[in-house]
């Protein structure tokens, strides 16, 4: 029997953009609500702008909602330490940031932040890194090799939900098959609860799950 | 009248050079900074002299209210940073006080308002620059970087640790002319303490020694200043629930 994992009640966020050097105050998500049960997989798909990033950001706390209340585990994040809450809510974002060091220094980040030995050798096996690279220059690596050590990294810290913020979008074809094939093996293997923003309806297709539409400011059924 | 003739030539050179800079759009500014560089200088002075016949609490005072427009200046460096006015007055001050005590505990100096102002006023200007600069290019290196500050973030590091290879950047860039001109003393420049000394007929090992010992503590006051200035300052770009603020100009 599943539980509802993560939910978000009627959360609402504006973001100030900047116009001819003015900051003008723009509605992104209005009165949104979102239930997502524990080992579930649920797409969001979204013109640009429309708050698919945001929506993530607010999930772990990145940015503050402006108004309403998500909930892990029915409680309210705010009521844990962000910290502790970015550890238990994993994201990869759209253009991987690997830091300075090698992958094997990438991927013990979090173990070391966190007192956690996963095991390095199995976490890169797990997200198809080759064991040569490990002693490799994160930075120089490639965009999709690169995609590959943030994904480790961030399951390094053996989070419960993982935000996808469109995290084939700066890949070809090929490497976001392959990244889409490894992301959905962790899930199944992991039981992680996955949100999964992307704007790429083929895609949507492909991975399968729940799928969401986000339309000023609101989440709506895809397929309906 | 060695003071009118050195003041007169600074003024024909302001002058000089103001009218041949006014080419280039910037005459009256060289003018108003020639000006007010020659009347601040003449004050300062002016104030030493006064100096001399009061007790030291009046130097003290002097140095406290240079370390206090010194912190002003570094703040308003850092695009007036949340709780940073405090922050960059006490990091100068402490740092300065710290690196001027020696001069005067090791009997290099004697105890008189001749030697701390200026010596203390030194350690302040130098702290003050090399704070500034730090200040300045952490700022930058956080905006530009945001994308992995925030990837630490999302990982659970807390904003210290999130901002901590921007605030290494910060502090050696803001190093780089101090150590450069550590480097090259006494080869491609002799310092203005140790000229001084030469030119008021002092024995060039003894400026050589008083030279080097200024010089590295300059260097110390300056990285003791700038780090407790970028570190008390990483607080300011995070919210209190760890968050890079959106708008950091």
């Amino acid at each position: 029997m599943s539980h509802v994992h993560l939910e978000l009640k009627k959360v609402s966020k504006a973001v100030f953009r900047k116009v001819n050097n003015t900051r003008v105050r723009t509605q992104i998500l209005g009165g949104l609500d979102l239930k997502v049960n524990k080992g579930e997989l649920v797409t969001i798909m979204g013109a640009s702008g429309s708050g698919k990033s945001t929506l993530l950001r607010l999930i772990n706390r990145l940015s503050e909602i402006d108004s309403g209340i998500i909930l892990l585990n029915s409680n309210d994040i705010r009521s844990l330490v962000p910290m502790e809450l970015r550890r238990k809510i994993g994201m990869v974002f759209q253009v991987p940031v690997t830091f300075k060091g090698s992958v094997r220094d990438n991927l013990a980040f979090g173990m070391n932040l966190w007192g956690r030995n996963t095991g390095i050798e199995n976490l890169s096996r797990d997200a198809g890194i080759p064991e040569e690279l490990l002693d490799a220059d994160a930075v120089q690596l490639s965009i999709g090799e690169k995609q590959r050590v943030c994904i480790a990294r961030a399951l390094a810290n053996q989070p419960e939900v993982l935000l996808l913020d469109e995290p084939t979008s700066s890949l070809d074809a090929v490497s976001a098959q392959k990244i889409e094939t490894l992301l959905l093996g962790l899930q199944k293997e992991r039981d992680l609860t996955i949100l999964w923003v992307t704007h790429e309806k083929e895609q949507v297709e492909r991975i399968g799950g729940r799928s969401l539409i986000l339309k000023n400011g609101r989440l709506e059924d895809y397929h309906a | 009248m060695l003071e009118v003739l050195a003041l007169a030539l600074t003024v024909f050179l302001v002058i000089l050079s103001a009218a041949y800079a006014q080419r280039f759009g910037i005459g009256k500014e060289i003018l108003l900074a020639g000006t007010r560089a020659l009347v601040q200088i003449l004050i300062l002075a002016s104030i030493i002299l006064i100096l001399f016949d009061k007790p030291l609490f009046w130097s003290l005072l002097v140095l406290m209210t240079m370390a206090a427009i010194a912190g002003h200046t570094t703040y308003s460096r850092s695009g007036k940073l949340e709780r940073g006015l405090p922050v960059t007055i006490v990091s100068i001050a402490a740092a300065s006080f710290l690196l001027l005590i020696p001069f005067f505990l090791m009997g290099i100096f004697p105890l008189e308002a001749r030697y701390i102002v200026p010596t203390g006023s030194i350690l302040i200007g130098n702290a003050m620059n090399v704070s500034s600069l730090a200040i300045d290019r952490y700022k930058g290196e956080i905006k530009n970087r945001r994308s992995e500050v925030e990837a630490y973030l999302a990982l659970g590091a807390k904003p210290e640790l999130a901002a901590a290879s921007c605030l290494k950047q910060g502090i050696l860039s803001a190093l780089i002319p101090s150590i450069d001109n550590m480097k090259n003393l006494g080869i491609v420049w002799i310092p203005g303490v140790m000229t001084g000394m030469l030119l008021g007929g002092a024995d060039p090992i003894e400026a050589a020694s008083i030279q080097i010992a200024i010089f590295t503590s300059i260097f110390v006051a300056g990285m003791i200043a700038s780090s407790l200035v970028l570190h008390y300052s990483t607080d300011s770009f995070f919210t209190k629930a760890a968050q890079l603020k959106e708008d950091l100009d």
